[in-house]
């Protein structure tokens, strides 16, 4: 399976109204101020706490980061004259910062609003912990700047595996997803699977939110797998934990007969268990991959079957020599 | 093996809709070659309706149609006279 040439799309960078409109409910956020400022980008995953910038060290300032005020923060600001917080915030507003976010629902001071209203600088306050404010800011931010390429092939969550099904058009992936759905696991997409590389290790396939659960089935048209079969048998995202490629049967290629060896593709640059499943009239696809991703959840538990026999029969044969 | 490029422009009132979708892979089926679509970064197989139906793309977009293979030219040229044709509609 060729992932090499795969269309790559990394966002450069998202608004602050990006994190706003996604996060609001998650962080209980409202906007203090700097509301025309809402559309200022954001190029890093990765938040500041400027506490240091405050107290006037702006070397490393870390300007370019979402800047999150605790209770640390808005305290030592309280303590600085009004003259002292003038002059330290506007050296501080000599860079562009794309937002603050406040925790705790704490209250800045007047000062330091009016200045983010005159600069453009949103202001936004959460209810939450700044360590929650933090991990969840962070969260977002890396999911947002992730990696992701879109991929022909179906998703399905088999027994809780995420099995990415490829091969070429007519192969029958569709009708492997669909039997599998019939046999109650869940589709994620089909034909069309949006996937992303989070935290640089992890790949998720994700549904296409124009065409839902819709799959082509070839002589029946388009037909919506929420309807037919309901909401239990879909997800929107799943985590990929194996890639089979269905291909034609050929007599002269080799396929793995033991299971010893592990094959492994990179999407994204991350690797993935990855099988190659010959297909010929009469095999049962569906049945195939169940087992397939049995097998990979044992695999995870620690229990290699195949490894297992190989080695008892192997204590067998030395001591079958000794006696 | 031939590879080439071509700008499309959807000119039918409706876009690319399930209709149309499903035209262009049918054309886009009798030949040999490979066809993607280009448009809005998103890049489908045209052998693929729902792939085709992810574009969205709507009346006066410009899609960028690029095929390889032995018929690659007749391939962009059967394209070119559906799109031009409006798949019939208006």
């Amino acid at each position: 399976m060729d992932t090499h040439d795969l269309p790559v799309n990394r966002k450069k960078s998202i608004a602050v109204a990006r994190l706003l409109d996604q996060m609001t409910a998650e962080l209980d956020l409202e906007v203090l101020g700097g509301f025309q400022g809402i559309g200022r980008p954001v190029y890093t995953p990765d938040i500041n706490r400027p506490g240091l910038a405050l107290s006037g060290y702006l070397e490393y300032f870390a300007n370019d980061r979402i800047q999150v005020l605790g209770n640390t923060e808005i305290h030592f600001m309280e303590r600085l004259t009004a003259a002292q917080l003038m002059k330290r915030l506007a050296n501080m507003f000599s860079f562009e910062i794309p937002a603050f976010v406040l925790s705790r629902r704490l209250t800045p001071q007047n000062i330091f609003l009016d200045l983010c209203n005159r600069s453009g600088v949103p202001v936004l306050r959460s209810s939450f912990s700044t360590d929650e404010v933090i991990t969840r800011v962070i969260l977002f931010l890396n999911e947002e700047f992730s990696p992701e390429t879109v991929i022909h092939g179906t998703a399905v969550d088999c027994y809780g595996v995420g099995c990415l099904i490829t091969g070429n058009p007519g192969i029958g992936k569709s009708e492997t997803a669909l039997e599998l759905v019939e046999r109650g696991h869940r589709l994620v997409a089909d034909d069309i699977v949006s996937i992303k590389c989070v935290r640089s290790d992890r790949l998720y396939a994700e549904y296409n939110s124009i065409i839902e659960h819709h799959m082509e089935i070839r002589g029946v048209g388009i037909v919506d797998i929420k309807s037919v079969y309901g909401v239990g048998h879909v997800r929107n995202t799943k985590r990929i934990g194996l890639v089979v490629e269905l291909e034609e049967w050929r007599k002269d290629a080799h396929y793995d007969r033991t299971g010893l060896m592990e094959e492994f593709v990179e999407i994204l640059g991350v690797k993935v268990p990855y099988l190659r499943i010959p297909v010929r009239p009469g095999r049962n696809i569906a049945i195939i991959v169940e087992v397939a991703a049995l097998n990979h959840r044992l695999k995870e538990l620690g229990l290699n079957t195949a490894k297992m026999l190989n080695e008892r029969l192997m204590n067998v044969m030395r001591e079958g020599r000794q006696g | 093996m031939p590879d080439i490029t071509k700008d499309i422009q959807v000119v039918n009132s409706l876009g690319v809709h399930a209709r149309p979708a499903a035209a262009i892979v049918q054309c886009v089926l009798r030949f040999e070659s490979d066809v993607f679509i280009t448009f809005n970064g998103n890049r489908v197989n045209a052998k693929s309706i729902m792939g085709l139906l992810t574009l969205a793309a709507t009346k006066g977009s410009r899609l960028k149609i690029s095929c390889s293979g032995p018929d690659a030219e007749a391939a962009i040229r059967a394209i070119d006279d559906l799109f031009t044709s409006k798949f019939g509609e208006e």
